[in-house]
């Protein structure tokens, strides 16, 4: 089985010159996590995430410090929100490079790709480089544990 | 001898513009150095690998080493972030004095480790408190970096320029005690209160939420309380063996080292952690740096330059004292002053040599190279990482803010302990 039989082929994709707000509309209204950034002919020269959209939120100082137990109310901080400036910024300065698989990549390949790269969404492309869907941890997962053998009864 | 001369000199020179232009990292152009001064030494006959190896002061890497274990033990415990979260808490939300409250902390800590690890330890948690409670942290991180710089130049452990010079001189860590810490605590002084005037604006806002910072809770903070008991009282131990190191007639490289060893036994941690945690790039950097200096001094450029030293020998003493402080000084804000004082330390031994009361220069020397790298924003390590972490928040520090809160501090610092020097020079 490759990633084909698992991805979905209806994939929500944005413009590089889609600005940050557009894109953070696109991700509420489909309820979705990952969006493509396509060039004209379609091809993937990105990716922007929910994470990286939150960073606007609750920028990554946070991280520096090992441990956030300690901290129960983050006081000032969710007053933070992003300017219009930084939401009218396209989505290319805030994107991520896209790690893609190919369309006859096998289910345990893609898998290995997402845990060595920490991705839960990867989109898919096809020879010419071109996006034809989008797949994730769980299709992944879901489409190996099928083929498990059935207890018996 | 010309011709060795000025190899070994062409090879330090391009090492510390190589370095201070940021083309290349500083260890790996220490490690160059080094190998292309031994290996030209040999060609040209005025270096050898022994003399190499006997330029290496193993009592500096040794302190630097143990301290470094036992530091690396402590940052997991979570006892730095605890120490700011209760100066958070103690602070009530009021900035300024959250300010006072980490400006001692800081001072305190980096007396006694070294400066880089306490601005790392406690400038993240720093920006944490101030972003929670609605304030700019520039003003506290600017200040921990400088109060940080300053507060090591006390002890003989605060700032590795001070463990050089220690070690060349046969300074004791009471002699730091007796000697430079007045000195530095009235140079402190007057930077805090600078510090204070010159963010009095930023340090008068209101924070937006008090109620949040009350709402931390300090125990959560300490990861292992256990862990973080045992090492402090390790720690103050070897504190303790310091005071008494010269009359025990051990060095201060044993006692670090018996400490990081007792503390290892007693907590038995994860040592490839603790490994990962040590600072190599330093160590690697400052044992380079004996080899490529101990290459000029073969060649003979120490002499030369004690030689032309001598020819202003009728300049008065204390006069001579109070030039190199704003020399090494003026040298250490723009250069790392860690080569500056390897550097000054064979040339100051060769004014003894000629017959020149050295004791005093080498107080001058810490204080220059301590204070000096308070000038620039590139002037000491821990001004570079408050910098870089600042430039994730919304109040990045620049190089013009900078070379208005920093420059001030340094030429106040230089300032109060020229004229104390000045002053005490008969004792020194």
């Amino acid at each position: 089985m490759n990633v084909t039989s698992c991805m979905k082929r209806n994939v929500v994709s944005v413009h590089e010159k889609t600005t940050v707000q557009e894109a953070a509309v696109i991700l509420v209204k489909k309820h979705i996590g990952l969006l493509p950034v396509v060039d004209k002919d379609d091809k993937p020269i990105g990716v922007i995430g929910m994470s990286d959209m939150l960073t606007l939120e609750l920028p990554d100082f946070v991280t520096f410090v090992a441990d956030v137990d300690f901290v129960h109310d983050f006081g000032a901080v969710e007053d933070i929100h992003p300017s219009a400036r930084t939401l009218n910024k396209t989505v290319k300065t805030l994107m991520k490079p896209a790690i893609t698989v190919d369309e006859d990549c096998g289910l345990l390949r893609a898998y290995a790709l997402m845990l060595q790269h920490n991705l839960h969404d990867m989109p898919v492309v096809s020879k010419a480089e071109k996006l034809v869907g989008i797949t994730s941890r769980v299709d992944i997962g879901v489409a190996i544990l099928s083929t498990w053998p059935k207890a018996d009864k | 001898m010309v011709v060795p001369a000025i190899l070994s000199i062409a090879i330090f020179f391009g090492s510390l513009i190589l370095i201070f232009s940021e083309k290349l990292n500083r260890s790996i152009t220490a490690i160059a150095g080094a190998a292309l001064m031994v290996g030209l030494g040999m060609i040209f006959g005025f270096y050898s690998e022994e003399a190499a190896l006997k330029a290496i002061d193993f009592n500096t890497l040794g302190l630097l080493f143990g301290m470094m274990i036992l530091v690396a033990m402590l940052e997991p415990t979570g006892f730095f972030q605890y120490l700011a979260v209760l100066a958070a808490r103690s602070s009530k939300g009021k900035p300024m004095r959250l300010f006072i409250l980490l400006g001692i902390i800081t001072t305190v800590l980096s007396m006694f480790l070294d400066n880089v690890t306490t601005v790392v330890l406690i400038a993240p948690v720093t920006i944490l408190i101030c972003e929670i409670m609605g304030i700019s942290a520039l003003p506290f991180l600017v200040s921990e970096a400088l109060l940080s710089n300053t507060g090591g130049v006390a002890t003989l452990i605060g700032d590795p320029p001070n463990v050089l010079i220690g070690s060349a001189a046969g300074l004791s860590f009471n002699d730091f005690l007796i000697y430079s810490l007045p000195i530095v605590l009235f140079s402190w002084a007057g930077a805090f209160l600078l510090l204070r005037t010159l963010f009095k604006k930023e340090l008068s806002k209101r924070p937006r939420s008090v109620k949040a910072i009350m709402r931390l809770n300090p125990s959560e903070t300490l990861n292992e309380p256990l862990i973080a008991r045992r090492i402090l009282i390790v720690l103050g131990g070897a504190i303790l063996f310091f005071f008494v190191h010269n009359t025990l007639h051990i060095s201060p490289s044993l006692v670090a080292l018996s400490a990081a060893a007792i503390a290892l036994v007693w907590v038995r941690p994860d040592i490839q952690e603790v490994l990962k945690r040590i600072e190599w790039s330093v160590l690697i950097f400052f044992g380079a740096l004996f080899v490529m200096v101990g290459g000029l001094e073969h060649a003979g450029v120490m002499e030369a330059i004690v030689g032309l030293l001598e020819r202003v020998s009728n300049v008065p003493p204390i006069l001579f004292g109070v030039g190199l402080i704003w020399i090494v000084a003026a040298l250490s804000a723009v250069v790392d002053n860690v080569p500056i004082t390897i550097a000054m330390i064979p040339v100051i031994k060769g004014l003894g040599e000629a017959g020149m009361d050295i004791t005093p220069l080498w107080w001058a020397l810490a204080f220059g190279a301590g204070f000096g790298g308070n000038g620039t924003i590139i002037g000491s390590t821990a001004n570079i990482i408050v910098t870089t972490l600042s430039e994730k928040t919304r109040h990045p520090i620049t190089s013009k803010i900078w070379n208005k809160r920093g420059l001030p501090v340094m030429l106040m610092t230089c300032a109060i302990a020229s004229i104390l020097y000045t002053i005490v020079y008969n004792w020194f």
